[in-house]
């Protein structure tokens, strides 16, 4: 497959990291690919570099070498592009909910009133109208999370990243934010590449998946996950669901049956 | 939930009622003490002497003077000491190696008592208002400086990685990241800060001043004129409590995100 059908395209990434004179070979020549639209998982072992390949596409590290391509265009520096999300919801304690979802557009030097509205709008979208002048610590988890999304997705950026953005999350709470990012992606038509280490939580969201080796990292296989049900519960009632959730945890060296 | 409430109001009554029994005991044990020959009103003092000389310097305005001029060599060396040594403590951050470089001579001024510095610094500014000011300034400056560059250095670098890949160069984060989230720490200085901002005053005016409660306390104790020392002293612990206090007012004001809705209590 060539680059440039894609979205986004990572080609041959490499990134080593030196401590104390050794030298440490993290990814070895990964490749990651995701269509326009298209929603990627990328789950590896622990210490696989998930991070690493997070914070190249996030544009908060330079890798050694390899080729970036933005619709199939060469790009050196992915920032401003790409919007992301974390485990740790990122909220600015000092600032207020609207205050924080404001946050990228005041970066982007628009004026105060037409970014208000327009955070406004989507605050009652997400249900947290009322919830404007609180401060991020008086919200549940799940609020604060719904802010961090809407404080990614107002700046428009065309790809999310998103690191196990849920898993800090109680399940229901987790179940209903799943719904409401898929929603939002399709609505805004989002392109989306989720680092986890979580294989249910891939399974059920992405329409790819990537696994990762251990290090030093290469690409061990790619997956198409062939769900058409993409809300939370149906996905995981669909009957394939149990077996993409095998085979990925088979690729991972993980045992999901009881050893005799 | 009433009930509770009222069992609360009910200590705290409680409470100050023993604190003013407690002070109640000491000083008129102290005063018994003296009338009864026990303790040497010489060399301690005694509480009605206290009062009534208090008395008498409140009628004729000299204690009001003393006070004002110590709390103002005291507010104005806080004041400017905790700005400056913030100011830099966070400008430290936006280059490591300048910070690196200048790490040791902030280390070797801090390990020095600065009271030490009291002698040159009198030579330096003078007897006046100056010299206070000065000395409050190196005790504060400094522990605000180490206070800030801490809490500069330990801002969330996750924070500021979002930061990054939302567009934002240093100075962005710098004022949207590494400032509001050091202020916890600096208004933390605050709180030790007015106690040196008085040390420096007070220690500046034993060595040379013409007026100041730091001057009365000293020249009273060169006269063996106890009542004078302690009356010194008691207005200085009064005006502690006083900048304590505003400290406190100012601090929720400046940290409004910090206050909670909820007390959450733990018993033990």
């Amino acid at each position: 497959m060539k680059h440039n059908q894609f979205k986004l395209s990572l080609q041959n990434l490499k990134k080593s990291f030196t401590t104390k004179g050794e030298t440490l070979q993290v990814l070895n020549g990964v490749d990651i690919n995701v269509e326009e639209g298209g929603f990627l998982s990328v789950i590896g072992p622990s210490g696989c570099g998930k991070t690493t390949v997070f914070n190249i596409i996030a544009g908060l590290l330079k890798p050694d070498s390899g080729d970036l391509f933005v619709d199939g265009i060469p790009t050196t520096d992915l920032r401003g592009r790409v919007g992301y999300m974390m485990q740790k919801d990122l909220l600015f304690p000092w600032r207020t909910v609207l205050q924080n979802v404001t946050l990228g557009l005041e970066l982007k030097n628009l004026s105060p009133s037409e970014v208000n509205d327009q955070a406004m709008d989507y605050l009652s979208t997400y249900g947290l109208s009322g919830f404007e002048h609180a401060y991020p610590k008086t919200l549940s988890g799940g609020m604060r999370q719904r802010v961090a999304l809407i404080r990614t997705l107002i700046t428009n950026p065309d790809i999310l990243l998103l690191d196990e953005p849920f898993s800090a999350l109680d399940y229901q709470t987790r179940l209903y934010l799943e719904g409401v990012l898929i929603e939002a992606v399709e609505k805004y038509k989002k392109t989306v590449i989720l680092v986890t280490h979580d294989i249910d939580e891939a399974v059920a969201l992405s329409r790819n998946v990537t696994v990762l080796s251990k290090r030093p990292t290469v690409v061990k296989a790619n997956y198409k996950i062939d769900i058409q049900d993409r809300t939370p519960i149906g996905a995981r009632s669909d009957p394939r669901f149990s077996e993409y959730f095998h085979a990925l945890c088979a690729e991972l060296d993980i045992q999901t049956q009881k050893a005799a | 939930m009433k009930n509770w409430f009222n069992k609360n109001q009910n200590n705290r009554f409680v409470q100050i009622g023993l604190q003013l029994f407690l002070a109640f005991l000491i000083l008129g044990g102290w005063e018994l003490g003296v009338r009864l020959g026990f303790i040497s009103a010489f060399l301690f003092g005694s509480p009605s002497g206290i009062f009534t000389f208090a008395v008498k310097s409140i009628a004729d305005g000299s204690l009001f003077v003393d006070t004002w001029t110590t709390v103002f060599e005291a507010s104005l060396g806080f004041i400017i000491g905790t700005f400056v040594g913030s100011v830099l403590g966070l400008a430290l951050w936006y280059s490591p190696f300048i910070a690196k470089t200048v790490e040791p001579i902030v280390v070797a001024f801090n390990s020095v008592p600065k009271i030490a510095f009291a002698p040159i610094i009198i030579l330096w500014f003078g007897t006046g208002l100056t010299s206070k000011v000065a000395l409050a300034i190196s005790l504060t400056s400094i522990v605000a400086l180490i206070a800030a560059y801490q809490a500069a250095k330990d801002a969330d670098i996750d924070l500021q990685g979002l930061m990054v890949t939302l567009g934002a160069n240093k100075h962005h984060i710098f004022y949207q990241v590494i400032v509001p989230s050091s202020m916890p720490s600096i208004v933390a200085t605050f709180r030790i800060n007015v106690g040196f901002g008085l040390v420096g005053a007070v220690v500046g005016e034993f060595i040379s001043s013409q007026r100041g409660l730091g001057h009365m306390i000293f020249t009273a104790s060169s006269l063996y004129d106890l009542n004078t020392v302690w009356l010194g002293l008691f207005t200085l612990m009064l005006v502690g409590f006083v900048l304590y206090f505003l400290i406190d007012w100012t601090e929720r004001r400046l940290l409004p995100w910090k206050l909670s809705d909820h007390k959450t209590e733990l018993r033990v």
